[in-house]
């Protein structure tokens, strides 16, 4: 009993569920840097857009508009083909490093898709409380900043959090580009070892150990928030 | 105080406000009626310029405030605005709701903005609110802490529009009575209402608008009692 328990155990260890670890967890190191970097650079630019899009200057409005209707277009493996090898290498001859295109990829890509979260946030926000700010004396500028984004802001964080999990599985597309994220480095392994299933079971768990309580939690925030 | 000439108003081709002028001297009370979709609010709005005006002038005080050359936030500063929703910000405490103006318009101190506001809150019966946040607070409250926050920022005018409309009649009464205080202690104010009782009251005139255009006015004996223009007649014959 003792016995088959333990040779059990050792099988395990000696096996591609265990022994693939160290390698993935390498590749999962890049997954997060590169989802958490672009997500934060993509929330800065979505902001400016969507509010761009918002915006009273007709100008302002356009590009922001054509900027999210081309990126949210095509697809998210044409993007960073085209930044990696179409404009850096062939239109402007710089290399950049893989990790590099896969960053701003995903800082464009969910730029275009967070510029309609905060635009549909900060438009869902009822008129009159910009109203009450400029009659208050509040400029544009305050009545945004102390008004209206906080309230926008608000209603940001569920969505915001269902494009983490969005963009963190994007970021499997970069193994194109050979960037040695999750993905990739799961395809190097099993390539050498030939245990391609144990490996790409081991690839989904740990996948799913970040959006599964990630959505736990956006629910509850969600119910908290009441938005 | 107040001097509204041949004011229009247009939304793309749909033309509001057809030509309205009036005075508003200091201390006035005056109350506008008329039926929904004649541009009552519009015509408030305009006082300080939430919508910007097509044509004609107002003038606060000296100062023509659609001139461009006016600053349009020290205007709209000094003409506090009470909504028929309230409108209060949801984020902010009551208090905040109150010291936002001071502390970020005229660069108040925030202890000094407290103090105006815990003042403000006992005049309007809210004292105990001040670190509630509104979803607390019922209409009445709501509304009265509406007023305090348009006071906080020591306006020479008051503008209402519709202020208890929204309210379930029981709360309508504080409301009023806030309303009147402000007018025994001399605050210019423009009231646009469907409180004949409060108009007759308290108002030292009342403008009946139709169409965009203000169709009658006078004192609001006159205008209860003995309406002159047909209009006027028909429009209060549906709500007495
Ligand atoms: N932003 C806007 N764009 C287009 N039309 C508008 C706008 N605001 C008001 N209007 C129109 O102007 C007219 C007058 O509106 P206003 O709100 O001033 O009327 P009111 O007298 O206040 O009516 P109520 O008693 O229902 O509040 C209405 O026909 C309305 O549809
Ligand atoms: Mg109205």
């Amino acid at each position: 009993m003792i016995d088959a328990l333990n040779s059990m155990l050792d099988s395990l260890m000696d096996s591609a569920y265990i022994k693939s670890l160290p390698f993935l967890y390498e590749g999962l190191k890049l997954t997060l840097l590169i989802t958490i970097v672009g997500l934060f650079l993509g929330f800065i630019l979505g902001a400016f857009t969507g509010l761009g899009r918002l915006s009273k200057n007709g100008f302002i409005r356009g590009i922001s508009t054509i900027f999210v209707e081309v990126v949210r277009g095509t697809p998210i493996l044409v993007q960073v083909l085209f930044i990696y090898f179409g404009i850096s290498e062939d239109l402007i001859g710089v290399n950049i490093s893989a990790l590099t295109a896969a960053i701003i990829a995903i800082t464009i890509n969910a730029g275009a898709y967070i510029a309609e979260i905060v635009r549909g946030a900060v438009h869902s926000i009822d008129k009159g409380q910009y109203e009450a700010g400029r009659a208050v004396g509040l400029t544009e500028r305050q009545t945004m900043r102390y008004i209206i984004w906080p309230q926008a802001f608000k209603r940001m964080i569920p969505p915001l959090g269902n494009q983490f999990i969005i963009s963190l599985k994007d970021t499997s597309l970069f193994s194109v580009i050979a960037v040695g994220e999750l993905v990739y480095q799961g395809r190097q392994y099993y390539n050498a070892t030939f245990e391609v299933f144990e490996t790409l079971v081991m690839v989904c768990i740990i996948y799913l150990m970040i959006t599964i309580p990630t959505s736990v939690i956006l629910r509850r925030v969600e119910r908290k928030l009441d938005v | 105080m107040i001097t509204v000439k041949d004011l229009h108003k247009s939304f793309g081709d749909l033309e509001v406000l057809k030509g309205i002028s009036a005075e508003v001297k200091e201390s006035e009370v005056v109350c506008v009626i008329g039926p929904s979709g004649s541009g009552k609010s519009t015509f408030l709005r305009c006082i300080n310029l939430l919508e910007d005006i097509t044509s004609g002038e107002v003038t606060i005080d000296q100062d023509v405030i659609n001139d461009p050359k006016t600053n349009i936030n020290q205007v709209r500063s000094q003409v506090g605005m009470v909504f028929q929703h309230f409108n209060l910000f949801p984020h902010k405490t009551v208090l905040e709701n109150i010291t936002i103006g001071p502390v970020k318009v005229k660069g108040m101190k925030e202890e000094a903005a407290k103090e105006i506001a815990l003042q403000l809150l006992e005049k309007v019966g809210l004292s105990d609110k001040a670190d509630a946040y509104p979803e607390s607070l019922s209409g009445g409250q709501k509304q009265r802490a509406a007023i305090a926050r348009s006071l906080a920022m020591e306006p020479k005018v008051m503008l209402f529009d519709e202020p208890t409309s929204a309210l379930d009649p029981e709360l309508v009464g504080d409301v009023l009575e806030v309303m009147k205080d402000l007018a025994r202690e001399g605050m210019t104010m423009v009231v646009v209402t469907h409180e004949m009782g409060f108009a007759r009251e308290v108002g030292d005139r009342v403008m009946f608008m139709d169409e965009g255009v203000v169709m009658e006015e006078g004192d609001p004996q006159q205008i209860f009692e003995d309406p002159q223009n047909p209009r006027t007649q028909e429009f209060l014959s549906k709500i007495l």
